[in-house]
C-alpha cells in the first residue's frame, strides 16, 4: 500500500502549476497583443496581418518545446557546459561585428543571422552569464565574502557588458549589469563590497552618456518630453497618448488607435502601452500580477532549491525576468529614460521567447529536483 | 544547502521585497498616467487619430428689392490626390490626364510623389467630369467641392455689392458688412486615419452638416440700377470726365433705389493683384469721398431760412423779402461775388425763389449770416451734416465741417451757398430728401431683409433720424425746388408734364488747398413730384472736360434718369 502509494509519487513528482499558468498566461496574452498590435502595420508593410502573430505562433511552439526539454535536463550536466556556454555566447556576441553575420537595425548591430531567421546573442549571453556565475558562487562560496570572489563574477558580467555596450544597446547592458549586482546580492557578498562595486557604474553612466549623443537627446527627452513632441519626446508621448486612452477598463481588445502607426515599436519594446490602451488599468495591472507572481515563484523555487547552484540559479533567472519586465515597463511609463527592451514572453521576438520560456523550463527542472528530495524525505 | 542558507534566504525575500517595490512604483506611475491624465492624454491624442474636411457652406446670394438674384454661388470641383494612398500610380495618371485634359508626366509626378500629403491636380473642375472621376473609384483621389463667387452683370453696382477673397470671405461693400449672414457655418466630415492621414474605412466617420449663408435682399432696383449705370456711361462719353456718379434714393423712406460709379469693376474679372485699381474703383466713393456741394447747397439754407421765419426768428427772411441787388457782399473785408454779374438787371430784387431759381450766391451769404452761426449750425446739424448717415456700408465718411468754435463769418457766408464745406454725396442726397419729405432726416440703408430660402431671418423698416423742418415749409420749399426746374438754372431737368425739383451745382476743386483751375465737381440734385417727392436722385460729374456747368453737365442726366423711372413705374403725368 505504502510502496504503491510512493511508486505513484516517483513517476508523479508534479509540477508548479501556478508558475506554469502565469507563463501560460504571459504568453496568451502575448500572442494577442502582437496580434492586436501589429495587425495595421503587418497589413501595410507585409500584405498579411498575421504576419507578427506567425513568427510569435512559431516563437511560442518552439518555446513549449525548449520548456518541455530544460525541465528533463540533468542540471549538473548543465553546470559543466557553464563556462563553454559562456564562452559561446561572448563570440556569439562578437559575431554581432562580422560583416555578413551581423545585422544592423536603427544604427545598431544587435542581431545575427541570415534572412528570415536571426536571434539576439545578448538575450543568451543573460542566462549564459546566469549560469556561469550561479556555478562559480556555488562552487566557491567561500570566496564571496572576499572581494577576489566578487571581482570573479564582476568580470564575467562586466565582459558581456561591453561587448553589449558595443553594438551599442545601453538597455541590455542595463540590464545585465542590474542582473550582475542582484547574482553577487543573492551569492552572499558584503554589502560594503557590493556598494564598491557599483560606485564605478554610477561613474560611467555620464561617460557613456557623453560618448554617444543621442543617449543625451533621450535623457532630455524623458525629463521634458513635450518639449520636442515632433522629435526625442515622440515616442514617449505616444506611449502615454496609449496609456491615457486606456483609463480604468480600456477602449476594449483590438480598438487600439495608437497602433495605426502613432506608436514606434507597438508590437515589440511598446506592447505594454497597447496593453494598457486596450485593457486599461486593471488590465495593465492584472498583467504586471502575473509577471509579480511569476517571479514570487520563481523566487520561492529558488529557496527550496535543492543545492546552492540551483538556488543561484532560479534566484538568477527569476531576477533576469524581474529586472527586464521592470525596465521595460518603467520606460513605457516614462519612469526612465527610454530605451530599447522587449518585455519578456510578450513583446513580438521569436528568440526572446524561446529563451525565456526555456528558462522557466530550468525553473520547473530546480523545482522537480526539489519536489524529488521532499518526496524522500517524508 | 552547505552554508549559511539563512542569509541567503534573506536575500531572496530582500529581492521580492525591492521588485515587489518597485513594482508598485509603477502601478502608480500607471495610475497617474491612465486615470489622473487619462482624459488629458486622450484629448491630445484625438486630436491626432482624426483628419477633419470642412464642408463649406453655400454662401447666400445677394438680391435686389425685386428678387432678382445679383451675386450668387456655383459651385466648383476641385481634384486633389494623396499619393500615399494611391495604388496604381501609372493607372491613375494615364486615366486623369485625359479626363481633366493635363500632362500625364505632370499627373504622373504628382500621383506618386509619396513625399507630399496632398496635391491639388486641378481647380475649377466640372461636375460632368468630376462623376467621371468617382466612377473610377481611384484610391487616393479625392474631389472637393468648393464655392465660388458668380455676379449675374459682372461691372453692375459693383461698388456697393463689393467682392469676396478666393477664400469666399467677404472683403468689400455689402459682401463685407454681411459677411457674417451670408457665409453661412462650416460644417466638417471627421475622419479616422493613421499617423500620415490614410483614412481607416473600418472605422467611423462623423459627418457635421454645414449650414448654408442667408440670402441678403437689397433696396436696390437693378431696372433703376441699370439706368443709372446707362446714364452714367453716357456722361462718360459726352463730357469725358475722371468718373460720373449717382444715386437715386426713396425720398421718404430713405431706401437707396440705385448707387452707380462709372468706371467700376467687373467683379468676375477682379483684379487681385493690383490693389491700387480694387481700392480706385471698387470704392463707394459716394459715401467714403467727400467734395465741395457748391449750389446744392443752398436748399439746406434756404430751409433753415424759413422754418426760422415761422418759428418767429426776427433775422429770418420772409419768402417774400427781396434781398439786396448788389453781386457781391463784403464779409471781414473779402469780397465774396455772385456766379454772374448783376448787369441788366439780372438778380435784382430777389425774392428766396429767385435766388434760388439765379442760384445767387449774395442772398445765401445774406441769409447765413443773418441766423448767425449757432442757429445756422443748428440746422446743419439737424440735416446730418458733418456726422455719418449710419448707412448700413463700412467706411462711410463724415465729411467736413469747421467747428462751429471757430467758424469766421467768412466761413459762415460760404458755406450758406455750399463752400467751405465738404459732404459725401449721400449726405447730401439725405438732407435734399429731408427738406422735401415733410422736414424728416431718415437714415438711408441698402438691405430691406436677410432670408434663408424660406424663412425671413430680419428685415429693416426705415428709420428716421431726427425732423428737422416742418412738413408746412418742407412742402413750401419743394415748390420753390420745383419753380428752379420749371424755370430756373434746373431747366435742363425739367420734364414735361411732371413736377420735378431740384438744384444745380458747380465747385470748384482744390487741390494743396488752392483752387484748381478749370477743375470742377459739377452735380444736380432733384426729386419727383413736388408737391408729394418719391424720388430723388444726385448726379455728380467729377472734373467734366469742356461744359462745366451743372446745369449743363449733369441736370440732363438726373431728367433721363427720372423719364426712364417714369417709364418704369408707369408713372402718369401731372394733370
Amino acid at each position: 500500500m505504502d510502496l504503491k502509494t510512493n511508486r505513484q509519487k516517483s513517476e508523479k513528482v508534479g509540477v508548479d502549476w501556478l508558475l506554469l499558468s502565469a507563463v501560460a498566461a504571459l504568453v496568451i496574452i502575448g500572442l494577442v497583443f502582437v496580434y492586436s498590435a501589429s495587425m495595421y502595420s503587418a497589413q501595410k508593410d507585409f500584405g498579411n496581418k498575421y504576419y507578427f502573430l506567425t513568427k510569435q505562433l512559431v516563437g511560442a511552439l518552439v518555446g513549449v518545446v525548449a520548456l518541455a526539454a530544460m525541465i528533463f535536463i540533468p542540471l549538473d550536466k548543465a553546470k559543466k557546459f557553464a563556462l563553454p556556454m559562456y564562452i559561446i555566447s561572448l563570440i556569439l556576441l562578437a559575431l554581432v561585428f562580422v560583416p555578413g553575420i551581423g545585422i544592423e537595425n536603427y544604427g545598431a548591430k544587435r542581431w545575427i543571422g541570415t534572412g528570415g531567421f536571426s536571434v539576439q546573442p545578448s538575450e543568451i549571453a543573460k542566462f549564459a552569464f546566469v549560469l556561469l556565475a550561479a556555478k562559480y558562487m556555488s562552487d566557491n562560496s567561500d570566496k564571496m565574502k572576499k572581494f577576489r570572489g566578487l571581482l570573479t563574477v564582476a568580470l564575467m558580467g562586466v565582459a558581456i557588458c561591453i561587448l553589449v555596450i558595443l553594438e551599442p544597446n545601453m538597455s541590455i547592458t542595463m540590464c545585465v549589469a542590474l542582473v550582475m549586482l542582484a547574482m553577487l546580492f543573492i551569492g552572499g557578498v558584503k554589502i560594503k563590497h557590493l556598494a564598491l562595486c557599483i560606485l564605478p557604474l554610477v561613474v560611467l553612466v555620464p561617460v557613456l552618456i557623453a560618448i554617444e549623443p543621442y543617449r543625451l537627446a533621450r535623457l532630455m527627452a524623458y525629463l521634458d518630453p513635450w518639449a520636442s513632441p515632433k522629435g526625442e519626446g515622440y515616442q514617449l508621448i505616444q506611449s502615454f497618448y496609449a496609456l491615457g486612452s486606456g483609463g480604468w477598463f480600456g477602449v476594449g481588445l483590438f480598438n487600439s488607435r495608437q497602433k495605426f502607426d502613432f506608436l514606434p515599436f507597438a508590437e515589440s519594446d511598446f506592447i505594454f502601452a497597447v496593453i494598457g490602451e486596450e485593457i486599461g488599468f486593471i488590465g495593465s495591472v492584472l498583467v504586471l500580477g502575473l509577471f509579480i507572481l511569476l517571479i514570487y515563484c520563481g523566487i520561492k523555487i529558488a529557496k527550496k532549491a535543492v543545492s546552492r547552484f540551483e538556488c543561484y540559479l532560479a534566484a538568477g533567472i527569476s531576477c533576469v525576468i524581474a529586472i527586464q519586465t521592470l525596465l521595460n515597463i518603467a520606460v513605457v511609463t516614462g519612469t526612465i529614460p527610454p530605451t530599447g527592451l522587449p518585455l519578456p514572453f510578450i513583446s513580438s521576438g521569436g528568440s526572446s521567447l524561446v529563451v525565456f520560456m526555456a528558462s522557466v523550463g530550468i525553473l520547473l527542472n530546480i523545482d522537480r529536483n526539489s519536489r524529488k528530495q521532499n518526496r524522500l524525505a517524508v | 544547502m552547505e552554508s549559511s542558507p539563512y542569509q541567503t534566504k534573506q536575500r531572496l525575500i530582500a529581492l521580492i521585497c525591492i521588485s515587489t517595490f518597485v513594482f508598485f512604483i509603477l502601478f502608480a506611475r500607471l495610475f497617474t498616467l491612465q486615470i489622473i491624465s487619462g482624459q488629458s492624454l486622450q484629448a491630445k491624442a484625438v486630436d491626432q487619430w482624426t483628419r477633419d474636411l470642412p464642408i463649406i457652406p453655400k454662401r447666400g446670394d445677394i438680391l435686389d428689392t425685386n428678387g432678382n438674384v445679383l451675386a450668387s454661388s456655383e459651385t466648383a470641383y476641385t481634384v486633389y490626390v494623396r499619393a500615399k494612398s494611391v495604388t496604381d500610380a501609372e493607372f491613375v495618371a494615364k486615366n486623369l490626364s485625359s479626363l481633366l485634359q493635363l500632362d500625364y508626366e505632370g499627373v504622373y509626378d504628382k500621383v506618386s510623389n509619396k513625399g507630399v500629403s496632398e496635391v491639388t491636380l486641378k481647380r475649377q473642375v466640372d461636375a460632368e467630369v468630376v462623376d467621371k472621376i468617382r466612377n473610377f473609384n481611384f484610391n487616393g483621389v479625392y474631389v472637393a467641392s468648393e464655392p465660388s463667387r458668380v455676379y449675374t452683370y459682372g461691372n453692375f453696382l459693383s461698388q456697393v455689392l463689393g467682392y469676396v477673397s478666393v477664400d469666399n470671405v467677404g472683403q468689400s461693400g455689402i459682401e463685407a458688412y454681411y459677411d457674417k449672414y451670408l457665409k453661412g457655418i462650416k460644417g466638417q466630415i471627421l475622419t479616422q486615419s493613421d499617423l500620415v492621414g490614410v483614412e481607416l474605412k473600418d472605422k467611423e466617420t462623423l459627418f457635421q452638416p454645414g449650414i448654408d449663408g442667408l440670402d441678403v435682399v437689397l433696396t436696390i432696383d437693378s431696372v433703376i440700377q441699370s439706368v443709372v449705370e446707362n446714364v452714367m456711361q453716357l456722361i462718360m462719353r459726352m463730357h469725358n470726365p475722371k468718373s460720373a456718379k449717382a444715386i437715386v434714393m426713396d425720398v421718404e423712406t430713405g431706401e437707396i433705389l440705385a448707387m452707380g460709379i462709372t468706371p467700376g469693376l467687373d467683379l468676375n474679372n477682379l483684379p487681385r493683384d493690383d490693389m491700387q485699381t480694387l481700392l480706385d474703383y471698387g470704392r463707394n466713393t459716394l459715401l467714403t469721398d467727400i467734395y465741395e456741394p457748391g449750389s446744392t447747397f443752398k436748399i439746406v439754407t434756404a430751409a433753415a431760412d424759413l422754418q426760422e421765419y415761422k418759428n418767429g426768428n426776427s433775422k429770418a427772411f420772409s419768402d417774400k423779402h427781396v434781398f439786396g441787388s448788389s453781386n457781391y457782399r463784403i464779409i471781414d473785408g473779402s469780397k465774396i461775388s455772385c456766379w454772374t454779374s448783376h448787369n441788366n438787371g439780372r438778380h435784382s430784387n430777389q425774392t428766396l425763389s429767385d435766388a434760388l431759381n439765379n442760384s445767387c450766391n449774395p442772398i445765401f451769404t445774406d441769409i447765413a449770416l443773418s441766423l448767425g452761426k449757432s442757429t445756422f449750425y443748428k440746422y446743419l446739424d439737424l440735416f446730418g451734416l458733418g456726422k455719418t448717415t449710419g448707412i448700413d456700408f463700412s467706411g462711410e465718411q463724415s465729411g467736413i465741417l469747421v467747428p462751429q468754435t471757430s467758424v469766421t463769418n467768412g466761413d459762415l457766408a460760404r458755406i450758406g451757398f455750399g463752400q467751405s464745406i465738404a459732404v459725401t454725396p449721400l449726405q447730401l442726397i439725405s438732407a435734399v430728401c429731408c427738406a422735401v419729405n415733410g422736414g424728416l432726416l431718415m437714415q438711408p440703408y441698402l438691405v430691406k431683409e436677410i432670408k434663408s430660402k424660406d424663412t425671413l431671418a430680419a428685415r429693416f423698416t426705415p428709420t428716421v433720424r431726427n425732423r428737422a423742418i416742418s412738413a408746412e415749409v418742407s412742402a413750401q420749399l419743394a415748390l420753390m425746388l420745383e419753380g428752379v426746374v420749371s424755370g430756373g438754372s434746373g431747366k435742363h431737368a425739367y420734364i414735361e408734364g411732371y413736377r420735378v425739383g431740384g438744384k444745380t451745382g458747380t465747385a470748384q476743386k482744390f487741390e494743396n488747398g488752392k483752387i484748381a483751375e478749370g477743375k470742377y465737381v459739377s452735380s444736380f440734385v432733384g426729386f419727383f413730384p413736388a408737391n408729394k417727392p418719391k424720388y430723388a436722385a444726385i448726379v455728380i460729374v467729377d472734373e467734366p472736360v469742356g461744359q462745366h456747368y451743372g446745369s449743363a453737365v449733369a441736370a440732363p442726366y438726373a431728367k433721363i434718369i427720372f423719364e426712364q423711372i417714369i417709364n418704369y413705374k408707369n408713372i402718369k403725368p401731372y394733370v
